[in-house]
């Protein structure tokens, strides 16, 4: 259908104030073993055209149907739907012609379905030697090409592969029962095999799984906090990636995933501890967020959502940096070629400090190594979370004691970033699939950081 | 326009069964906030799956074009060839079926301009809120299956209306419409008065406590607790050993008033269904029936590996619930809350989150009114608190179930649902410290 984007152009440039077309396809390839049966192999082509014209209200509108005639009469719904009156403020961003693209090393194209299909065996054969009962494993491809051009003159053209592998994983022994995930994703080709170290980072949760199923709960109370670079992720996703959207901020999420406990005028309100840098950052080479320029065409770049403790900067695309009188940041993202574009992250992490986890960990008496997480919820201003611990540890005098059961945090968000009083100089980032939006939009994501240690937080 | 008979017979000839499914849709969103439309969204859409079984192995795509048919059925192909028997699979439902009609009528529902209504649907509740927003989704949708041996057609068209107002002190509420009939048109006209009415329940508001409690979960939010919980009675899922239902067939597990379906037969919600995805007729089907687990979700494959009969659930990959009916009690609202000496009812609920699927422990946040009572009245509204609990324990604390029930819909938290009330004693709340 991309031979109808010129033409739409044309045809609705005429008819809004201003007026964008898009085309995208993504080609994927999944395959999905459940106990060591491959019970789905599929491939699916999903693409077609969307429509954005601005006049008194914003309309948007897509359609796959190879038709000029029905391709017409959907931008000529979308101008009148523009007409009647509501929100129209998109900020002035300069056009920009350009295309881009992330490079595979091992092209996805190159590998074969018996390859792809050997990979799940080998991490198969592998769980069902540790004795992990329950297994279900995905790995899936997806080459997404796209191109947009608006009546304002912007022309992007790019093309980004990814490959990506899911495992959800259950354990049970003697009528003790412990779950756990593993999301990888990386933007380039199945070079992303070897970068995430596939079969060791299944093995190690595999180890760790059958280990927290034995383990005990710790007595309630108020231990120090040594936190893996999967918490800081989840952390800095939740809670200060999600609060600094700018949509969020303005009330447009306000019936579905809710608004955000920072307020418009918060630039340089105290969030945390003045060692406390959240970042986010499109520009990461292979990253699964990766962009280099946003779906509004705005150029991606680096930003610190809290910089020394305090609130700094807000995402934002051109409809939320319109309304708040600013220039956007680049952060329009929409996760198919029929979804609007909205405010999201792309890869959100705790920026690296200077302590090593051995420096970190022997100033602790009485605490919790908690590497990764299990369970985890955030109310729908992003400020009261919890955290549930799947691979958990006792700290005693500055060494790991022994493996704990489910620890779990309940704290605020103030009182997360403010109880850090040491921040790692590692950086390791986990994907996920970021959900926001309605109809509801998953997007991929990577969130990480360093071991970070907090002081006197309540476990129970 | 694709051509489902013609990319049947062209599937069918490289395969030992197909099954083909066309699904055209048109929908049109209207998104509001802050007491102003942000966007009006439209999908004009068709999309064909087809899976392919040669013997035991079986592939899967989806088509958004059809000239793209002749590659992707090459790669199919050899797909084919390439890839390992799929043990799951057995056949596709080999029975010849045929299917009844749909008893529905929509045409006022239809003729509902979304704009327009969104409009005065604002204007009514403003004097009584600070701001208020939603979504309005209006869609048709029409489906066609054919396989080796059945075909059908089959289509719906439902409105679903969600708003969440703020009052002065920036305290939400919320309310919820989903419907295919015209039977319901005066609900829906009603939305606003319903949410005015739950805005006066909002006084004292704080921080909510700690502690067990007696909550009243209202169809909404009962909704959302079913909506987590039927995914896990698929054959599928328990087959994965991922599930709360896994080895607790026949078993109780809840209070004997507790009974919950997937009703696609329900013609006035908006996931009716008269066959399923190879062609079997949607039933009604009790997943939990007097506190018993009764039945999983099935197709006809993994009915034939549980040796039971298929419900009418295909996915042919993995079988999945329609929608939910939650079996009405006898009591009322008014009764349920006046006799309540201390206790908790709670409108809405997000983030539902599992740390263990064999026991369905799960913490979920409730939002949207959450109104402390005390001596069968409501004293106080809270904020900030959790749910965390088990649903196995919820089930079984169940006490009371009112005889008034709501058809709910919202957002990707809630399947299609039509819930009663519930009360349920001895609920866990925690929160942050």
């Amino acid at each position: 259908m991309e031979e109808f984007v010129d033409r739409a152009i044309e045809y609705a440039s005429k008819m809004g104030s201003y007026v964008e077309t898009s085309y995208l396809s993504s080609e994927r390839n999944t395959i999905l073993m459940k106990n060591g049966s491959v019970s789905a192999t599929g491939y699916s082509k999903d693409s077609g055209l969307a429509f954005r014209v601005v006049n008194s209200s914003i309309s948007f509108a897509s359609s796959n149907i190879s038709d000029w005639g029905v391709i017409r009469g959907e931008i000529d719904y979308a101008v009148r739907r523009s007409k009647i009156p509501g929100r129209n403020t998109l900020s002035e961003e300069k056009s920009y012609r350009d295309s881009w693209e992330v490079a595979e090393r091992r092209r996805i194209k190159d590998v074969p379905l018996e390859e792809k299909l050997s990979i799940l065996k080998d991490i198969e054969s592998l769980l069902v030697k540790e004795g992990i009962q329950m297994r279900i494993l995905a790995i899936n491809d997806n080459i997404e090409e796209g191109l947009i051009e608006s009546s304002g003159g912007m022309s992007i053209r790019h093309r980004l592969p990814k490959v990506s592998f899911f495992a959800m994983l259950g354990f049970m022994e003697g009528g003790n029962f412990e779950q756990g995930t593993i999301e990888l994703g990386y933007s380039g080709g199945y070079e992303a095999i070897d970068f995430w170290d596939l079969n060791n980072r299944v093995q190690q949760e595999a180890k760790a799984l059958k280990k927290a199923a034995a383990a005990k709960k710790i007595p309630p109370g108020t231990y120090d906090l040594v936190a893996g670079p999967e918490i800081s992720g989840i952390v800095a996703h939740e809670s200060a990636g999600h609060p600094s959207e700018a949509d969020r901020i303005l009330g447009r999420e306000m019936a579905q995933a809710g608004e955000s406990f920072i307020k418009k005028e918060d630039r340089g309100m105290r969030v945390g501890s003045d060692i406390v840098n959240l970042v986010d950052d499109p520009t990461i080479e292979h990253s699964f967020g990766f962009y280099k320029y946003d779906r509004d065409g705005v150029p991606a770049r680096k930003r610190y959502l809290y910089k020394k403790g305090l609130v700094n900067e807000f995402l934002h695309n051109r409809e939320s940096a319109g309304r708040m009188g600013e220039k956007s940041n680049g952060a329009s993202r929409s996760s198919e070629w029929d979804k609007e574009p909205l405010v999201r992250m792309s890869t959100t992490y705790i920026e690296p400090g200077e302590y090593t986890l051995e420096e970190m960990m022997e100033d602790v008496k009485n605490g919790i190594y908690m590497r990764s997480f299990t369970e985890w919820n955030i109310d729908d201003i992003r400020f009261n979370e919890k955290y549930v611990g799947r691979e958990a540890y006792l700290i005693r005098n500055g060494e790991i004691f022994e493996q704990i059961k489910r620890p779990v945090i309940e704290t605020t968000t103030v009182k997360f970033y403010s109880s850090i009083d040491a921040v790692g100089k590692d950086l390791q980032f986990s994907a996920g699939t970021c959900g926001k939006g309605d109809p509801m939009q998953g997007v991929d994501v990577w969130m990480g950081g360093p071991h970070i240690r907090l002081r006197d937080v309540y476990v129970r | 326009m694709m051509d489902l008979n013609k990319i049947y017979e062209k599937v069918s000839r490289v395969s030992d069964q197909a099954a083909v499914k066309k699904v055209t849709s048109r929908t049109t969103q209207v998104r509001f906030s802050n007491n102003a439309i942000d966007i009006t969204n439209t999908w004009n859409e068709e999309l064909v799956t087809v899976f392919l079984a040669q013997g035991k192995k079986t592939f899967s795509f989806d088509l958004r074009d059809e000239r793209a048919l002749e590659d992707t059925l090459n790669r199919a192909v050899s797909a084919l060839k390439g890839i390992e028997e799929n043990n799951d699979f057995v056949s596709l439902n080999d029975r010849k079926n045929s299917y009844r009609t749909k008893g529905n009528r929509d045409e006022k529902l239809r003729l509902l301009n979304p704009q327009e209504f969104v409009n005065s649907f604002i204007d009514q509740v403003k004097p009584f809120f600070k701001r208020v927003g939603g979504v309005f989704y209006s869609r048709s949708i029409s489906e066609e299956v054919a396989t080796p041996f059945n075909s059908g057609s089959q289509g719906q068209f439902g409105i679903e209306f969600v708003a969440r107002a703020f009052n002065d002190k920036d305290y939400p509420v919320q309310t919820s419409f989903m419907s295919s009939s015209d039977e319901d048109f005066p609900l829906l006209e009603k939305q606003g008065e319903e949410i005015i009415d739950l805005s006066r329940n909002v006084r004292n508001i704080r921080e909510g406590e700690e502690g067990k409690f007696n909550v009243i979960f209202t169809p909404l939010c009962f909704a959302s607790i079913v909506s987590y919980t039927i995914p896990m009675a698929s054959a599928f899922q328990v087959d994965s050993g991922m599930s709360m239902f896994a080895g607790r067939l026949g078993d109780r597990i809840g209070s004997s008033i507790f009974t919950m379906y997937d009703d696609p037969l329900e013609d006035s919600m908006i996931n009716a269904k008269l066959f399923d995805d190879e062609g079997t007729p949607a039933q009604r089907t009790p997943v939990i029936e007097k506190g018993v687990v009764k039945n999983y979700l099935h197709n006809f494959s993994t009915a034939s590996k549980f040796k039971t009969e298929t419900t009418g659930n295909a996915g042919i990959i993995a079988p999945t619930p329609w929608q939910i009916s939650v079996e009405p009690g006898n009591e009322s609202i008014e009764d349920m809350v006046s006799s309540t000496k201390k206790g908790v009812m709670i409108v809405n609920t997000w983030y539902t989150r599992f740390q263990d699927y064999r026991e369905g422990v799960f913490s979920t946040i409730p939002r949207d009114g959450i109104f402390y009572i005390e001596n069968g009245e409501i004293k106080e509204t809270w904020r900030s608190i959790r749910i965390s609990d088990s649903l196995l324990n919820i089930f079984r604390n169940t006490e009371g179930i009112t005889k008034e029930t709501k058809k709910v819909k919202w957002w990707d938290e809630t399947l299609p649902t039509k819930s009663p009330y519930v009360q349920v004693a001895d609920v866990n709340i925690s929160r942050s410290r």
